[in-house]
């Protein structure tokens, strides 16, 4: 959107004002367009100009008016048209076909680029640009040069020269939107003009450049209409060319429409007011073969421009999303590289360096950032990376870096292989995270977890303690009462040596028998590192029940065991294990706590699932879980007891996840509960 | 040292403190009768053999108390010994209001065991004397015909012989008589003494 259309939607205060003044304005324009026409110069018949400004002028202010509101423009421009036409001679049935071809010419225009390009930003890409000559210089022009035609046809030649007046009002038309219509349309799409004036280097190149274009094209077309009859006539017409380019190149459209206007204004003003380079036969004839060069060589230039335009907007878009790209990943930790194969190219974003705590000034290689793994991790991640650049094998990796201990920071290495054409394998990308923080929150969540795994079975040994004690007073008994038989027996006249041999072996049974509870018991109550080994199941619920024994006898809770004689052996943490038995047949007391005797049985079972797993059930005759309870078990601090946390089965769950295993709980047909668990076995 | 005809029953489910306590008993001079649950024991129980039994509290199946409340039920009189691991009040408190001689806790002393089996011999001696006397009585009353049985009755009730023969519509004569040879079948001497056996033998007076 223009600065004028701004002013005009934005206050309607002013509406009624520039409703007036714009029209006004081009109606000037269009009178000062056509004086400068005439003063670059006329034909022969010195009312026609081969450069006619007014035209563009009309066209631009059409742009940017709504359709409905043209003939305001029509209106404010016919003053001016008769005004600078009379001053030139032009009799008035001339002068009213010429107005109305300008006008049909610059409203054909208007309403095409309107409808095809949807305003005056024509020149961002090639297409848009090649849309626009099409319309502008090819098909407005022509079509409105069969009524120009008439103009001249009435001034002097009559019909029979109608094809020839069609052409030379055509190129004049398809010149002007080349040269002029193109600047004209930048300046009035330019949102950025500068609010205050710097001499830059740009500038400077600019103002230089046009310098040397405008001398060259004067010294160049002055020479060449001296010498256009010795043969260097090509040589020198081309002479402006590299500068042309030069505009087009670095400075894109704009520079390669300014280098059009200045040739043509060069080369017209030349060809109408002196010796000229074009002699083909009378000045009209000249001044055609003049346009239809400018033509030829504005079409390609511009096109040029704007292919460099549209080469420059999408490079300065990669750049800006390169640039998003680092800064999120950046922000977000990551790391990104990319190592092409063939070249050895290497490419990380600064965040990468930073992350391995390189100075920004190293040389970017995948072996700087590699070397800084820690030695301990050196090995596995530099051959994993390896491979994955060799095979082309996406990779994911974790490992540490930096070289002493206080210091080590982990990182997470992803990378991917990038194929060109379906299968030839032409780099690999990837990112780094640092993730320091992730695992150190692991770490002392395991901690935790493994310090509440131990809190949980020190309270719960501490639940049986009387029955645990009843355990070992069990052979203390049994060892003080041999022992005072013993003294008894060594108290006769003639001690039973036999006897005392027999007293002595069962002290040391049943001493041997109260160390094993006192070892079993340490092991519960000892606090260390899960330690994954084979496990006998039935031999940990023989002798859980053993340790349960008391406790069973005094809830008068009677147990049925079977177990399957050729149990596989499970992997897994024996103290854990237990925890888990302990705590579901503690839970099955409490199921039966309430039940009339002949239903307070706990079954346990052992069995072989599949391939890989065993399995243990402890089912109770109880009442069974509640249908609103089931959800909620394994969650901590739910409990359906009047003492207790509501933690045992939600650690139950956590141990049998940390083994590979699970755990669940369903209701029996008839009356109770069953929990069951499957622990991974050992694969034979 | 014990060296008497007693016997130690003990129960325990526990086969080292049976086979511990059998032997420290029998090296006192204890006959010993092991059984590993309650359930032996009350089918094997000879109650006319002296003894105590010692019983551990806590059992599968029966337990110590419901032991003792089984021979209560059978009329079973056995002077028991109770050993637990962890005896708490309210249950020794119970065991003992049932006639318990005592609660003992594991791992048991010889001195307090052996003390606890003396009193039991005590008891149970006491016992046998009191039946046994009892049992005298009883057989002394089978004797007594039932006009005799009538005017005992009577007498412990402190009516006269005349009063007696009036409610029996006989003459007091006659009554004598039948006092006379009621008193010597009973072998006692006087109305006190035969109070004192009536009211042991569980009869009641006429009113």
């Amino acid at each position: 959107m223009s600065s004028i259309t701004l002013a005009i939607e934005r206050s309607p205060a002013s509406q009624l004002g520039n409703f007036i003044k714009n029209p006004i304005a081009v109606a000037v324009a269009y009178y000062v367009g056509a004086e400068m026409a005439f003063f670059v110069g006329t034909l022969s018949d010195k009312i026609f100009a081969p450069f006619w400004p007014p035209n563009i002028i009309l066209f631009c202010a059409l742009l940017l008016t709504p359709t409905q509101r043209w003939w305001i423009y029509f209106l404010a421009a016919f003053p001016a048209h008769v005004a600078a036409e009379l001053g030139v001679g032009m009799a008035m049935p001339q002068l009213l076909v010429a107005f109305a071809t300008n006008c049909l010419v610059a409203g054909m225009n208007a309403f095409a680029v309107q409808k095809f390009l949807g305003g005056a930003r024509c020149f961002n890409t090639l297409r848009r640009t090649a849309i626009y000559i099409l319309i502008t210089t090819i098909a407005s022009p022509a079509l409105s040069a069969l009524g120009g035609a008439f103009v001249q046809a009435m001034g002097n030649g009559g019909l029979e020269h109608y094809g020839l007046y069609w052409a030379r009002w055509y190129a004049s038309n398809a010149l002007g939107s080349l040269t002029l219509g193109p600047v004209a349309m930048i300046c009035l799409t330019e949102t950025r003009w500068p609010t205050s004036f710097a001499l830059t280097y740009r500038h400077a190149e600019a103002a230089a450049v046009a310098l040397m274009l405008f001398a060259i094209c004067s010294v160049a077309f002055n020479l060449s209409a001296a010498t256009a009859a010795g043969g260097y006539l090509p040589t020198l017409l081309y002479l402006p060319l590299p500068l042309i380019l030069w505009c087009a190149v670095r400075f894109g459209v704009k520079g390669a429409s300014g280098a059009i206007l200045m040739v043509s204004f060069v080369l017209i003003w030349r060809t109408l007011n002196g010796p000229t380079l074009f002699v083909v036969g009378d000045a009209e004839t000249n001044v055609f073969a003049l346009q239809i060069f400018l033509i030829g060589l504005s079409t390609p230039i511009l096109l040029l421009g704007a292919a460099i335009e549209e080469t420059r907007h999408a490079e300065q878009t990669t750049r800006e999303s390169e640039e998003r790209m680092a800064f999120v990943a950046a922000s977000s930790n990551l790391g990104l590289w990319r190592q092409e194969l063939a070249t050895k190219h290497f490419w990380a974003t600064r965040h990468c360096f930073d992350m391995f705590g390189l100075p920004v000034t190293t040389r970017p290689t995948l072996e700087a950032l590699l070397n800084c793994i820690h030695p301990a991790d050196f090995r596995f991640a530099s051959i994993a990376m390896k491979s994955a650049i060799q095979h082309g094998a996406p990779v994911e990796i974790e490992f540490r870096i930096g070289a002493n201990n206080d210091d080590i920071r982990w990182i997470a290495a992803r990378a991917r292989p990038e194929f060109e054409d379906g299968n030839v394998l032409v780099a690999i990308a990837g990112a780094f995270t640092d993730i320091t923080q992730r695992k150190a929150a692991e770490a002392e969540a395991m901690l935790q977890r493994q310090e509440i795994t131990h809190l949980m079975r020190v309270s719960m040994l501490g639940e049986l303690s009387g029955s645990l004690a009843h355990e070992l007073t069990q052979p203390l008994t049994a060892i003080l009462s041999n022992a005072q038989a013993g003294k008894m027996v060594l108290a006769h006249e003639t001690p039973n040596i036999g006897e005392i041999s027999e007293v002595l072996d069962d002290i040391i049974t049943e001493d041997t028998r109260a160390g094993e509870v006192i070892h079993r018991l340490r092991r519960l109550l000892k606090k260390g590192d899960a330690k994954y080994e084979t496990v006998d199941l039935n031999d940990l619920i023989n002798t859980t029940l053993r340790l349960l024994h008391s406790e069973l006898i005094n809830r008068r809770v009677a147990t049925s065991v079977d177990l399957t004689p050729d149990l596989r052996l499970a992997l897994g943490d024996p103290i854990q294990l237990q925890q888990i038995l302990i705590n579901l047949l503690m839970n099955a007391m409490d199921a039966v706590e309430e039940m009339s005797p002949s239903r307070r049985i706990i079954n346990v079972s052992t069995n072989n699932v599949g391939d890989d797993e065993v399995e243990v059930r402890i089912g109770d005759r109880g009442t069974g879980l509640r249908a609103a309870e089931k959800q909620y078990v394994f969650q901590p601090f739910y409990t359906t007891k009047k003492r207790g946390l509501g933690l045992g089965l939600s650690i139950c769950s956590s141990i049998m996840k940390s083994h590979g295993g699970s755990l669940s709980i369903q209701n029996n047909e008839s009356e109770g509960a069953t929990a069951s668990f499957r622990v991974p076995c050992k694969i034979m | 040292m014990h060296d008497g005809n007693f016997t130690a029953f003990l129960i325990d489910d526990d086969p080292a403190i049976l086979k511990a306590l059998s032997r420290l008993l029998r090296a006192s001079g204890y006959d010993v009768m092991p059984f590993h649950s309650s359930r032996a024991f009350l089918a094997a129980h000879d109650s006319s053999i002296p003894g105590c039994a010692i019983v551990d509290l806590a059992m599968p199946d029966i337990d110590g108390l419901q032991l003792q409340e089984a021979l209560h039920r059978e009329n079973v009189e056995r002077p028991m010994i109770f050993l637990t691991g962890n005896g708490d009040i309210p249950t020794s408190v119970r065991a003992m209001k049932a006639g318990a001689i005592d609660f003992l806790t594991k791992p048991v002393r010889q001195s307090h065991l052996l003390a606890a089996l003396t009193r039991a011999i005590e008891a149970d001696a006491q016992m046998r004397q009191e039946r046994a006397s009892l049992q005298s009585i009883n057989d002394r009353l089978s004797l007594l015909t039932r006009r005799e049985s009538e005017v005992l009755r009577y007498v412990v009730a402190g009516r006269l012989n005349k009063q007696i023969a009036g409610s029996l519509g006989t003459v007091e004569k006659t009554i004598k008589v039948h006092r006379g040879r009621m008193m010597t079948k009973l072998g006692v001497r006087c109305v006190a003494d035969l109070v004192r056996l009536a009211e042991r033998a569980g009869i009641t007076p006429q009113a």
